[in-house]
């Protein structure tokens, strides 16, 4: 019974062998396809103080200030066309493995992440910063430029042109490219996209921006909902998030 | 041994093919336009005359999109052990070079295009165009650096007015990072002094001083002028995208 191993047990001794090496492989090999960095972690802000909308010196209201949105995920869905619903379909099936965001690129002009953003305002253009994703800013002109497309058809954010309608800034960004999701679940657009954002503050502690989304090659019909921020207590700053490093492994 | 050789020709190579250390990277721009390259290869243009803009609060209103940042062209004057580090950075091509890989360049480095300043009375944004398109703050509010700063790739930036200069200080920058081409290693002892100064309309002078007492011999000078931008805007530079070659950019990452 113990003679010499028969071929076949050798084989599977071989083939057992062979697996429990390959095993050792897989994991790192994983690691390195299943890239991504790791979901930020929110700073929820306490409750924000009272008072009213503070006015800057140009008599506008003032919407400078460090803002915490509170809520990542778009309410409901827009109405897609068959080809969009189908991607998204993909997407939600995926699981968002292919996120840009997780592999540092922009979250765009719709999409928010958890971490702050912060708005500092001039009289011919405001500026929206954020701690999150790319690091980077937007740039809404308020001195009388019209969009040119000339130079940069596509961004991944578009192009901004603001304007006051009382105490409403409504922003107006058009050039955009299809590469960005409109949040996390994998909700696509096209290049047609059309954002209309309206800026309001209700009062100190609160921002809200009532957005409308446009998308003739993606959408059967205009997207609309209402963004709301809270304001961050006075001694929080943006903080240095910089996702390629994180993605690299350097921090 | 052979093996590290080749990748390290390797990395060279991609290195310059790319130009500029990585700043040439596939962006979105077609063709160069005035202002993006070729700063440093001939004489400096000078910017549109006229009065320099005030803020409501009487300062200078340095706000405007600039022209890239010229470098100084030399090397700062550095001690034995960082002249070293230098010159095995200029053999490698630069490879190590963070900024090729999508990473910032520390201050006071700025890529060739254009770099946007925005100025309200109690905070100046510096926004890049180029690099990783990311932003710096400039307090001007009186407030000190905080105590027990985090090392960051930006630093803490706290500003005065001296007269019509801007004085920016920056400590508590990220010693990994490059500040310049050469990659001139720096220290946690590391202190930037950046002024601005807006002679007019569209000429910004600048003053850089790189005070490290634990890499250079001395502090490091070097004058700067940019000029107003009136032909183009800034784009949207999206560099990790169509990154087409990292893997061969990863010598002594993470080291």
């Amino acid at each position: 019974m113990w003679g010499r191993p028969s071929f076949y047990v050798v084989c599977q001794c071989l083939f057992a062998l062979l697996l429990s090496m390959f095993s050792l492989f897989v994991p790192a090999l994983s690691a390195q396809t299943k890239k991504g960095v790791p979901p930020v972690v929110a700073r929820k802000p306490p409750a924000p103080p009272s008072g009213p909308t503070p006015r800057a010196e140009d008599g506008n209201v003032d919407l400078s200030g460090i803002w915490v949105p509170d809520s990542i995920l778009l309410p409901g869905d827009p109405s897609y066309q068959p080809w969009a619903k189908k991607l998204y379909e993909e997407r939600k099936a995926n699981k968002g493995a292919d996120d840009p965001e997780r592999l540092c690129l922009p979250d765009g002009a719709v999409r928010v992440n958890p971490l702050p953003y912060k708005i500092v305002q001039g009289p011919k253009m405001v500026v929206l910063l954020w701690e999150g994703n790319t690091h980077s800013y937007r740039r809404f002109f308020l001195d009388g430029r019209a969009h040119n497309f000339d130079i940069e058809p596509e961004s991944w954010t578009g192009q901004s042109i603001g304007n006051w309608e009382g105490d409403t800034l409504v922003v107006d960004t058009l050039g955009f490219n299809d590469k960005t999701w409109l949040d996390a679940t994998g909700k696509p657009h096209s290049e047609a996209m059309h954002l209309t954002e309206r800026y309001r503050r209700p009062d100190l502690g609160h921002l809200k921006v009532d957005l409308t989304i446009e998308d003739t090659k993606a959408f059967t019909k205009p997207y609309s909902f209402t963004r709301s921020f809270t304001l961050a207590p006075r001694n929080w700053e943006l903080q240095e998030y910089i996702c390629q490093a994180i993605l690299d492994g350097i921090e | 041994m052979h093996l590290k050789t080749f990748l390290v020709v390797l990395a060279a190579g991609a290195a310059f093919a790319r130009g500029s250390f990585g700043q040439d990277q596939a962006s979105t721009l077609g063709t160069p336009q005035q202002g993006r390259i070729g700063r440093g290869r001939g004489p400096r243009p000078v910017g549109p005359p006229g009065p320099v803009p005030r803020l409501s609060d009487g300062h200078p209103d340095l706000s405007g999109v600039w022209n890239g940042f010229g470098g100084s062209g030399q090397d700062g004057p550095m001690q034995p052990w960082a002249a070293k580090i230098v010159a095995e950075h200029r053999k490698n091509g630069g490879a190590e070079d963070f900024e090729a890989r999508c990473l910032p360049g520390g201050p006071p480095r700025a890529a060739p295009y254009h770099t946007s300043l925005f100025a309200t009375p109690k905070l100046v944004l510096m926004l890049f165009e180029g690099n990783t398109h990311m932003y710096r703050q400039f307090f001007v509010d009186g407030s000190d650096h905080p105590k027990n700063l985090k090392p960051t790739w930006y630093g803490d930036s706290r500003a005065h007015w001296d007269g019509d200069t801007l004085v920016v200080d920056t400590v508590g920058l990220f010693e990994k990072s490059w500040y310049d081409f050469g990659g001139t290693p720096h220290t946690k002892q590391m202190h930037l002094i950046e002024t601005f100064h807006r002679r007019d309309f569209g000429n910004l002078e600048m003053k850089v001083t790189i005070d490290d007492p634990g890499a250079l011999t001395m502090p490091w000078i070097v004058n700067r002028t940019s000029t107003l931008e009136t032909n183009f805007e800034m784009t949207e530079y999206v560099c990790n995208e169509n990154n087409q070659d990292p893997a061969h950019l990863d010598a002594g990452i993470g080291k």
